[in-house]
């Protein structure tokens, strides 16, 4: 069994544990120096210089000029782990602690105050689902986490492109996420999913992908930041070598935004060349919703 | 012996072995293409065995070709495990609670798959619960002392077909709707050959000591979607759960 094996199964069994307490715990062999740790000078550094975390991120090291597939797309293929601040957390800037959520940044650079530019009654309906309905927290139930959100997805994901297609396949949840690049239409609007439509298209060395059909039962984060099925979201991901990736996203929805709002992070590749996904077995072992209620979609009874 | 002589030809009229004439369109790095949406059109899922039609689960003939008889040859215990299976099988096919199908039984589903290649891998992507299956072609070994719901898969090519070696699969699944089931000693090899533009030939042979006395096999064919622009999309089924049981409070 590989080393990476081991790690990664522990990696994704702390993931449930941390799910479950909603508390951000550094993985093994992520001590808080780590957590801490400042991005880098070079181009592989994070926006803003702000600390990685909570989960295991690449250390930044620069990489060889990006090559090319077979049918000539940039080669993003293997491992990616990635760096969007705390935004997994809360993809807004929160300079105040929450429960289970400690005070950090997001991964919003578009408005510059880091925020969510919330209609006042969204706003009031987020922080009445964080204040009062966190047990509705989609990924506690083991949803599948919709766009962008699956782009900071906890314990970074597997990038594939065979012909026609890029394929992201997540550890959470044991996912996929299949983009094909055919320049095919999205499928009809009567058609809503977790993880809505996607269709990409490579601009020069930049890989465009354009997402709608999302079913708004997904959220950003684990804070209440939630979505309709309005959402529109066109993220931009270009390799930047062979060890970096940047990544930035425009998400719109009128119906809750007073204007589109634009988040930004890296992907750093996985050192280890020899890692191999393992099965984040999620509804096979998920403890989270015996802290809930049957009323509130969990399986504790009811108080009399 | 005269039924037994029957069973065998109709079997052999249902799925032929693979047509060793056609031969299948290549990759960039000259293997079989299997690349595309497939499907099914089988009651394999309800049951392996030959079966008759009871509420919500469609009769079908059986899709095991060896042994002869279309049936699993089960140790005398685990026939009778078996029987309590199908009487409890709301409850004990924890498919029913959405967990991951396992293999072989994600491949024949009544949902679609997509298969994709490059050279270091397959991979077969369901639309049941956003499943995959990586299959690595890199010539590396199945872990130890870890089993996967999904198992453990690592391929090879031998000419036409994709050979898939498949262990480290955890004993809870169950193959179909009906109980049928194996233990942690499961051991699969498939083999899956691209007989048609649109068809590919399942085959699997399954070995398990603990609850059968020999090794069997299955096949079956897999459909082609043809519709343009047919794509995957998601059946969440622990979500549906929730809500199924939001609904009848």
């Amino acid at each position: 069994m590989k080393s990476s094996n081991t790690f990664n199964l522990l990696l994704a069994s702390v993931a449930a544990a941390a799910l479950m307490c909603f508390a951000p715990i550094p993985g093994p062999g992520q001590d808080k120096e780590q957590v801490k740790q400042k991005g880098g000078k070079g181009k592989g550094g994070p926006p803003g210089g702000e600390q990685y975390g909570p989960y295991y991120a690449a250390p930044v090291t620069a990489g060889e000029p990006v090559g090319r597939t077979p049918d000539g797309q940039p080669d993003m293929q293997g491992f990616w782990t990635p760096r969007f601040n705390q935004a997994i957390f809360e993809v807004q800037d929160h300079p105040t602690a929450q429960p289970g959520i400690g005070p950090g940044k997001g991964a919003i650079v578009d408005p510059a105050d880091g925020r969510i530019p919330y209609k006042p009654e969204a706003a009031a309906k987020a922080k009445e689902l964080l204040s009062k309905q966190i047990y509705l927290e989609p990924e506690a139930h083991c949803y599948v986490s919709g766009v962008p959100h699956a782009a900071y997805q906890q314990f970074g994901y597997q990038i594939v492109q065979p012909a026609g297609y890029v394929l992201f396949l997540t550890e959470y949840a044991h996912t996929y996420r299949a983009v094909p690049t055919d320049g095919r239409p999205h499928v009809s609007p009567n058609i809503h999913l977790f993880r809505g439509d996607s269709v990409g298209k490579w601009d020069g060395g930049t890989l465009v992908i354009d997402t709608t059909n999302q079913n708004g039962k997904t959220w950003f984060d684990m804070a209440g930041n939630f979505t309709t099925q309005a959402i529109h979201v066109v993220e931009r991901i270009t390799p930047v070598d062979t060890n970096n990736i940047n990544y930035e996203a425009v998400v719109d929805d009128s119906t809750i935004y007073t204007q589109p709002w634009k988040i930004a992070g890296q992907l750093g590749r996985h050192p280890d060349r020899n890692m191999e996904l393992m099965e984040f077995a999620c509804v096979e072992g998920n403890q989270d919703l015996i802290h809930y209620t049957e009323g509130v979609g969990g399986k504790a009874k009811e108080k009399k | 012996m005269r039924n037994r002589a029957a069973v065998i030809l109709s079997l052999a009229a249902v799925v032929p072995l693979a047509a060793q004439s056609y031969k299948a369109p290549r990759t960039a790095d000259g293997k079989p293409d299997l690349q595309g949406i497939w499907q099914v059109m089988n009651t394999a899922a309800v049951n392996l065995e030959d079966h008759i039609a009871v509420l919500d689960m469609p009769a079908g003939r059986s899709v095991i070709v060896d042994p002869p008889d279309g049936k699993i040859p089960y140790t005398p215990a685990a026939a009778a495990k078996q029987k309590e299976n199908f009487k409890n099988r709301a409850q004990a096919d924890l498919l029913n609670q959405c967990y991951i199908p396992g293999v072989p039984r994600v491949m024949y589903l009544p949902f679609p798959m997509q298969i994709v290649q490059t050279p270091k891998y397959v991979l077969i992507a369901s639309e049941f619960a956003h499943t995959v299956r990586s299959i690595y072609m890199d010539g590396s070994k199945h872990p130890n002392d870890v089993d996967f719901w999904i198992g453990d898969s690592r391929g090879h090519w031998d000419g036409e077909t994709l050979v898939v070696d498949v262990a480290n699969l955890n004993p809870g699944t169950w193959f179909d709707r009906s109980g049928n089931f194996h233990s942690d000693a499961l051991h699969i090899v498939e083999r899956i050959t691209r007989t048609d533009p649109d068809l590919l030939t399942y085959e699997a042979t399954l070995e398990d000591a603990k609850v059968f006395t020999r090794p069997w096999t299955i096949r079956m064919l897999l459909y082609r979607h043809r519709e343009p622009n047919f794509k995957l999309l998601e059946y969440e089924c622990n979500a549906y759960l929730e809500d199924a049981a939001k609904e009848s409070r």
